[in-house]
């Protein structure tokens, strides 16, 4: 594959994700600036390693992978240090599958409205970098808990963790919203 | 054996993430089946998803933004090598020679960048949005550039099932995406209206210069198109090319 292709290959790959990886970037780095620099600088790199992308990988995880990294090399350099500390042992695992199922009486979606996008994006900002990475890898990068572990190069434990803990954040805003549009 | 309550709301986040095997997704479903309870809990858990999903997927793509990104990635020019004259010809010879079994071989330019879309299917990253009529939310996101007949498109073949479908984006070409099987393998339907075809160049010379149908392989798929009406149908899968032919001739809208 001659280099244009490669470029042609490339490019038809990553545009059906363009999207996803903007608003991934966009809600993990709030600053705008930083967030294109982490985009442009991860698009480069990606290209430069792609004869090392193998078919039977998934485009989508890959990309993720080296965003995530690129996001995380920038969150140090201005000092805002993203480590996954909590890691958990794989007889864990089964603990945190139900964590975030919650007994609550089910709400009532029509009586939120726009309020709750506010709710819910301060409630994001509120998470640290691991718990939104695992989150927004999941709901975004739609990418299985294996994938994410990959990315992260963290135990399986930990993704669950992570997502178990920013779903309830996440679920505890929405329930604050509610209770406000009953006042 | 039925799963009971405590064991289903332990796996109940993990069946809604896909996680779980065959045989617990199946048990998982049975309980909430036969448990009035569990399946108002599993609900609510759902539209939380839902809810969620739909604000952290809530952006538009900054077009301008990525252009210049593409444009950063322009191919390397050749280094400059002293080459001998004898071999330089060899080399030319060589490269006449196999140009046109490298013109047949290269994959379509749709074939490319459906191959994503399928691929995240079959790694059931991407699951069905809904089956029958298209529901109005997803409709509204069309911004005018799809319309609902695009889903209508199915084989008359029986060995093909459709599990439902989805509204996707393909090269920033707004298709429907009508996920099924044929013969136990993954196989995805993309339809797209004709007039969006120029995102697709290449395929776009095929399929006007007379083929009725255009065929590629891209990765490990096969892939072939075809126009029937206003629309641009595709058909990728793991499939002999044969097959997805046949299937592609068999296409029919459910209205049609």
């Amino acid at each position: 594959m001659d280099r244009e292709e490669q470029r042609d290959r490339f490019l038809s790959l990553l545009r059906p994700i363009e999207r996803d990886l903007e608003n991934y970037s966009r809600r993990m780095v709030f600053d705008r600036r930083d967030c294109e620099d982490a985009l442009q600088n991860a698009v480069l790199r990606a290209f430069r390693a792609f004869d090392r992308y193998h078919d039977d990988a998934s485009f989508r995880a890959w990309m993720f992978k080296i965003l995530t990294n690129e996001i995380f090399a920038a969150n140090r350099k201005r000092g805002r240090i993203a480590e996954f500390e909590i890691a958990i042992e794989p007889e864990e695992i089964e603990e945190f599958a139900g964590l975030d199922f919650t007994a609550d009486a089910p709400i009532s979606w029509e009586t939120l409205s726009d309020a709750l996008d506010e709710e819910l994006l301060v409630a994001l900002q509120s998470l640290n970098d691991s718990e939104r990475a695992v989150l927004l890898m999941r709901a975004i990068g739609e990418l299985r808990y294996r994938e994410i572990s990959e990315c992260l190069g963290v135990p399986l434990g930990s993704v669950m963790g992570n997502l178990s803990r920013a779903r309830q954040k996440m679920r505890d805003a929405i329930l604050r919203a509610r209770r406000r549009s009953c006042l | 054996m039925l799963m009971k309550c405590g064991e289903v709301r332990k796996f109940v986040r993990l069946y809604l993430d896909s996680e779980l095997d065959a045989k617990q997704s199946f048990e998982v479903e049975q309980h909430l089946e036969s448990c009035a309870e569990c399946a108002g809990l599993f609900q609510a858990e759902k539209k939380f998803d839902e809810r969620l999903g739909r604000f952290l997927r809530h952006g538009q793509l900054t077009r301008p933004f990525w252009k210049k990104i593409e444009a950063l990635i322009a191919p390397r020019p050749f280094a400059k090598v002293k080459i001998l004259w004898p071999l330089a010809l060899a080399a030319s010879l060589v490269i006449a020679a196999g140009t046109v079994l490298v013109a047949r071989s290269r994959p379509l330019d749709l074939a490319n960048a459906v191959e994503e879309c399928h691929s995240a299917y079959v790694h059931q990253i991407t699951t069905p949005e809904f089956s029958g009529a298209v529901p109005t939310k997803i409709a509204q996101q069309f911004g005018g550039r799809l319309d609902t007949a695009a889903f209508d498109y199915r084989p008359s073949e029986p060995g093909f099932t459709s599990s439902g479908a989805r509204l996707c984006h393909v090269g920033g070409v707004p298709v429907a995406l009508i996920l099924g099987h044929c013969a136990e393998t993954p196989v995805s339907l993309i339809v797209f209206r004709k007039s969006e075809l120029d995102h697709f160049p290449q395929t776009k010379r095929k399929l006007e210069s007379g083929d009725p149908i255009a065929c590629s392989r891209s990765g490990r798929y096969q892939f072939a198109a075809r126009f029937i009406d206003d629309h641009v149908v595709c058909i990728v899968g793991d499939r002999p090319r044969p097959v997805l032919e046949d299937l592609l001739k068999t296409l029919r809208r459910a209205d049609g």
